[in-house]
């Protein structure tokens, strides 16, 4: 059966169906499709968009190999993740909990807890630049004024990669304490009430009941930060540009600075493939780690 | 699916069909009126040279209409330049060339050789002297490029407060910069807070923020040399361990800030007393802060140095695109921009000095340098200027050399010998990997 004949086989509103989908796969062809197929193409050549392109077959992979600026933006982003995903987790959940228990103007702090996530990423960063400055931040003129040292938020290298991370959590923390409260409110509430019959106590409903029952969304909002942290970009190309000393300077600045800086566009479609292969391979693990729980 | 192939294969007939009614409908005009398209720089001054010239331009030759084009706003005039390579949309003639990225341009065949014309010699000859002209030769002994306007990098001082600090005699060398700056950094109203630096470098390690401070003093301290010789990375030498050592002490010492300076320019709110730019800068402080009362000298040097102090010229050239379809005129409307009246219209309008060997000697420009003399300070700088090698992956190489700047001058992680050592070794081996 022929394409043709299949869609004149189809009821009208069959037919239909194909029409609402077709500006979608227009733009999954020209965006998705075309881009990733091309990009698969640039990681065997030297191309900087004005010359004609190269074959270099895999030197691209060869040179990120022996690059350790690659190396050095992959454990940069590790130690992002590192710091990020247990302090987005532990805050969200601790706010959550805050907000599920009745509390007044629990609305207010709904609204507002979520006010950073809507707020432009290179605002929040301009902002946050003017808290972090050393000579004449906010945060540090408080720390002198109750007699403690000012602290080198962006301008150490020790320093940075935290700082940031720190702030990349207030500016997300919105969506996941949203994420909790679903979770939240999906607990029966028959739990809570027999286990108060058995004698637990706050701390036992909260460790036996609560957390375990968070378990799936715990682990979508690992899964979530996990992706969202490997793409790292605006919050170290506005505040840092990748310094102190590379120590801020994440996956994809380096991908960027590659492509847009450098016009290296095979290396940087190299080098984003290796990170793709790398995401996967995080979440796959991640997700074994969800069914095993799930089966257990 | 057959339908749906075929909805989508005419769908992009007809837009490139339609893409291609538009392309004739904006095709070249006929010979007969012969155009030629000029991108000037995007700031108001030389959007403002650039009207004026092509108003004369136009009125002395209707046969040859200019149309001029400030260059399309973007991050860097390289980045629009390279995409309109790549899109063939380039313009007939732009004034806004930085050698350093004449490789590209070059290597993609976007430019003609400028020597090709037969008066080209004498044309860049009368202008510009021969030691000068020969370092924009390329690889291949062409010249891509005429030398319009240098911008020598020098040091600008607050004359106020260095008085206020008890310095008399501006700084020449590293010993006497650092004897003044520690009478000039200081915390006026006693906060604890400094409030007046000696000076500031954006400490973001950007690629071209080293075209400010460690190229220019690199040529200053090497006697005029530049990163490569004969095509190999050179710059691995004890001037530019210098460099390094000087603005690692200046950190070290405190005479400069570890931080982001937000509110406008640190010089102009007085807030540091000396900064290291171009004659640009000289309209910006007239503008934006009329009160303060500035010298320029040239650039400290290392305590040894002898003998005239060169720098960096930050150049912009003029290229004629491979697109055009009238080299000839194109080349004459070249010609025009770079005579004697219209390079003091350059000085006048712009602020910038034409690369000329008889700046200081042509009677029509003394007029001007009377009543300038600022800008007679850049002129006497300009035949100790330095451009860019014409490198491939120079803003790479740049790159690396601010990474390890950054290391070791504002961090104080690695020593200078090193850092040099490190930023020569990833240079080469960028160069290995691109070639």
């Amino acid at each position: 059966v022929t394409g043709l004949h299949f869609f004149r086989r189809l009821r009208p509103h069959g037919r239909s169906g194909y029409w609402f989908i077709l500006p979608y796969c227009i733009f999954f062809l020209a965006f998705v499709a075309y881009p990733l197929v091309f990009s698969f193409i640039l990681m065997f050549h030297r191309w900087n968009i004005v010359s004609p392109m190269e074959w270099v077959g895999l030197k691209n992979f060869l040179r990120l190999f022996s690059d350790p600026l690659f190396y050095r933006s992959l454990r940069n982003t590790l130690l992002f993740l590192a710091i990020h995903i247990p302090l987005q987790a532990a805050v969200a959940l601790g706010f959550s909990l805050l907000l599920h228990s009745r509390v007044r103007f629990r609305g207010v702090f709904r609204a507002l807890y979520f006010f950073p996530v809507v707020v432009s990423g290179v605002v929040v960063t301009i902002l946050w630049q003017q808290l972090y400055s050393f000579d004449y931040g906010i945060l540090n003129r408080l720390l002198t004024a109750t007699g403690l040292p000012r602290i080198p938020w962006l301008v150490d290298p020790d320093f940075s990669m935290p700082s940031i991370a720190v702030m990349a959590t207030w500016k997300n923390v919105g969506i996941y304490i949203v994420l909790f409260l679903v979770g939240l409110q999906n607990i029966p509430r028959e739990l809570y009430e027999a286990s108060e019959i058995d004698g637990a106590g706050r701390r036992k409903q909260f460790l036996h009941i609560t957390l375990p029952m968070l378990n799936p969304t715990i682990m979508v909002i690992i899964v979530l930060s996990t992706i969202g942290g490997f793409s790292l970009f605006i919050e170290p190309y506005v505040l840092t540009g990748g310094g102190p000393m590379q120590s801020t300077l994440s996956g994809m600045l380096y991908i960027y600075n590659q492509a847009f800086y450098f016009n290296h566009m095979g290396y940087a479609a190299a080098l984003g493939f290796v990170f793709a292969l790398i995401i996967l391979a995080v979440v796959l693990i991640q997700r074994k780690v969800i069914e095993r729980d799930r089966t257990a | 699916v057959r339908f749906l192939l075929n909805t989508l294969i005419s769908g992009l007939l007809i837009a490139l069909t339609a893409g291609c009614a538009r392309d004739g409908a904006a095709g070249p005009a006929p010979a007969s009126s012969r155009e030629i398209t000029y991108w000037a720089a995007p700031n108001t001054q030389e959007i403002e040279l650039a009207e004026t010239l092509v108003v004369a331009w136009n009125q002395l030759h209707p046969e040859i209409h200019v149309r001029m084009q400030p260059i399309p706003v973007s991050q860097s005039t390289e980045e629009v330049l390279l995409a309109a390579i790549a899109g063939h949309t380039t313009p007939d003639v732009c004034s806004n060339i930085w050698p350093g990225a004449l490789h590209d341009y070059m290597q993609s065949g976007g430019l003609i050789a400028l020597d090709r014309f037969s008066d080209f010699d004498s044309v860049a000859l009368s202008r510009t002297p021969r030691e000068l002209l020969e370092t924009f030769r390329t690889g291949d002994s062409h010249f891509y490029q005429l030398p319009w306007k240098t911008n020598p990098v020098m040091m600008f001082y607050n004359e106020r407060l260095f008085r206020e600090a008890g310095v008399d005699s501006i700084p020449r060398t590293y010993s006497e910069y650092f004897a003044a700056a520690e009478k000039i950094t200081r915390d006026i109203d006693g906060d604890g807070q400094t409030d007046v630096w000696m000076g500031e470098r954006v400490i973001r390690p950007i690629w071209w923020q080293r075209l400010f401070d460690f190229y220019p003093f690199y040529i200053g301290a090497s006697n005029g040399s530049m990163l490569f010789r004969k095509d190999e990375v050179a710059f691995d030498n004890q001037a530019a361990v210098d460099v390094f050592s000087f603005f690692r002490e200046c950190y070290a010492r405190r005479f400069y800030p570890r931080t982001f300076f937000q509110g406008g320019d640190p010089f102009n709110l007085e807030k540091k007393a000396t900064d290291f730019a171009g004659p640009w800068q000289v309209s910006q402080i007239q503008k934006f802060a009329p009160q303060i009362k500035f010298g320029v000298v040239p650039l400290p040097v290392p305590d040894s140095h002898t003998g005239p102090v060169y720098t960096s010229g930050d150049y912009k050239n003029i290229a004629i695109f491979s697109t055009t379809r009238h080299s000839e005129e194109a080349w004459e409307f070249v010609k025009f921009l770079v005579s004697p009246r219209h390079d003091l219209l350059l000085l006048r309008i712009a602020n910038q000095i034409p690369v000329r060997g008889d700046l200081l000697t042509n009677p029509i420009f003394s007029e001007y340098f009377a009543k300038n003399p600022i800008m007679a300070s850049f002129a006497r700088e300009a035949p100790y200027t330095r451009g860019m090698d014409a490198a491939p992956d120079l803003r790479e190489i740049f790159d690396a050399i601010s990474q390890e700047y950054e290391s070791c001058a504002i961090y104080g992680r690695k020593s200078p010998a090193e850092a040099i050592r490190n930023a020569a070794s990833r240079a080469r081996m960028i160069a290995e990997w691109n070639r």
